[in-house]
């Protein structure tokens, strides 16, 4: 059984003639790496704003973990998929960079210790300790991002999916982005990848979903690809 | 005058801005549920006219419905005089005058919020410039039109904030009351620390495209008010101040 099941899913958004998606079928399996490629304008975002219950679809059903998605509040389904915006603002409410990171664990009922430990960690590893009380919405397009995906993997979900994750991190950053969601991936979490980015999707995914124009145009398995298996 | 004839005309938007103040003024002047419901009668034929879906006004009410059920409740209560119809032990809760108040507060705030929408039926650009042709300076025109685009963003943004924190795991309606104060209250300054983030960008960038580089401006468009925006705006201001007169006498 598919962790996340799309079927004839069709997404029209209201007052538009034309559907922005039309007849996805896809299956996401829990511990696979998927990307989902395309030009923009596509229907990439929309896809997994579906796939997370911000938007719901028009027609066809999504499942996730074998029921429907819209049995699933969307708290439910943020327990478990971890979602960062293609803009990271979006995620990013508090008034510290450390609170941002412990904000979920906070109030999910986790004793302080650890969450004070979760919080050291993310920071390191993504090298914001120097911003720790700084305002989120201060820190520039690349911190952000770094935060709102420290914020998102804080929380441990089983299961990502990235809008643009790489978008305004420098070479380096991207690096240890990459290494950890390797390393995510060998622990058995899967994801899917919304990128533009060619190497970085070439490096990581074990399959890549190309769309155009709201379909579904080419489903390939990569089998072997360099970066995961390394 | 049939609506595809008043459709047709396309009116001039200051004469939709007359409207607009008419029937915002009876709302504010009329004080019973059934006067109150002719105006919102008469701004659903409005919206009807100028092919705007009144049911998208109840997408707009959303976010007041609690204020409203608020307002309701205290003038039920606090509102003297009248036939008690509910009573705790000695004290009388509900009267009928409580109600027909309390009636009447919702439909004006509805009657205000639906009238408002006429505003929506010509672009942005049409009222700056209808507030300019009517001397208002520029700067202050567009303040207001900046204002007006502020609050949906606001209430956007609001929302997105619920949206990231329910992302987060956190079951907001299950949350317990104390706790839940406590992250509205977190959640209060970053979000308007957020929007004052967002003007001063927008200053910026106004700044940037040359707003106020010159201390007059040209317009390569005018309005103008045909024989029917005369009519029209002759008809509602005559009727409202006529209504407004019948009703302070």
């Amino acid at each position: 059984m598919a962790y996340l099941e799309l079927r004839q899913v069709t997404f029209s958004y209201p007052r538009k003639m034309k559907p922005a998606l039309t007849g996805i079928n896809l299956n996401f399996e829990k511990e696979e790496i998927t990307a989902i490629t395309g030009p923009n304008g596509c229907g990439k975002t929309t896809l997994t704003k579906l796939m997370i219950g911000i938007l719901k679809a028009t027609e066809g059903e999504i499942y996730l973990a074998g029921r429907p998605l819209t049995d699933y509040s969307l708290a439910e389904i943020g327990s478990r998929i971890g979602y960062v915006f293609q803009k990271p603002d979006l995620l990013l409410f508090c008034s510290t960079v450390a609170e941002e990171i412990g904000f979920g664990l906070t109030n999910r009922g986790c004793d302080p210790e650890t969450v004070q430990k979760r919080i050291k960690f993310y920071l390191d590893y993504f090298e914001l300790t120097d911003y720790r009380n700084d305002f989120p919405l201060h820190l520039s397009q690349g911190e952000k991002e770094r935060l709102a995906i420290a914020a998102m993997l804080a929380n441990e979900p089983e299961f990502l999916i990235l809008d643009e994750p790489t978008i305004g991190l420098d070479a380096y950053r991207k690096k240890l982005l990459e290494n950890y969601l390797k390393k995510i991936a060998r622990l058995g979490r899967g994801m899917i990848l919304v990128s533009h980015d060619a190497p970085f999707v070439n490096r990581l995914a074990e399959r890549v979903v190309f769309m155009a124009d709201g379909r579904i145009q080419v489903c390939n398995e990569r089998k072997g690809n360099d970066g995961y298996e390394a | 005058m049939s609506a595809k004839e008043m459709t047709a005309m396309k009116l001039d938007p200051r004469t939709k801005m007359v409207m607009v103040i008419c029937l915002s003024c009876l709302a504010l002047i009329y004080n019973t549920p059934g006067r109150l419901l002719l105006v919102l009668a008469a701004t659903i034929v409005l919206l009807l006219i100028f092919r705007f879906d009144p049911s998208a006004v109840f997408g707009y009410l959303k976010p007041f419905l609690s204020l409203m059920l608020i307002l309701f409740v205290i003038q039920c209560i606090f509102s003297p005089g009248g036939n008690v119809l509910l009573t705790v032990g000695p004290v009388p809760l509900v009267t009928d005058n409580g109600l027909l108040v309390g009636s009447s507060v919702v439909l004006r705030i509805i009657v205000v919020i639906a009238a408002a929408m006429l505003l929506t039926t010509f672009s942005s650009r049409d009222f700056i410039l209808g507030l300019v042709q009517w001397k208002v300076p520029y700067e202050v025109a567009f303040m207001v039109f900046i204002a007006l685009r502020f609050l949906p963003i606001f209430r956007e943004e609001a929302i997105n904030v619920i949206t990231a924190i329910q992302l987060r795991g956190i079951e907001l309606k299950k949350v317990p009351w104390g706790q839940k104060m406590t992250i509205y209250r977190q959640l209060f300054f970053p979000l308007i620390y957020g929007m004052m983030q967002k003007a001063q960008q927008l200053a910026v960038s106004m700044e940037a495209r040359g707003f106020r580089a010159y201390p007059r401006r040209t317009y390569l468009r005018r309005l103008n008010f045909n024989l029917t925006d005369y009519v029209v705006m002759l008809l509602f201001s005559a009727v409202t101040l006529m209504l407004i007169l019948l009703q302070i006498t």
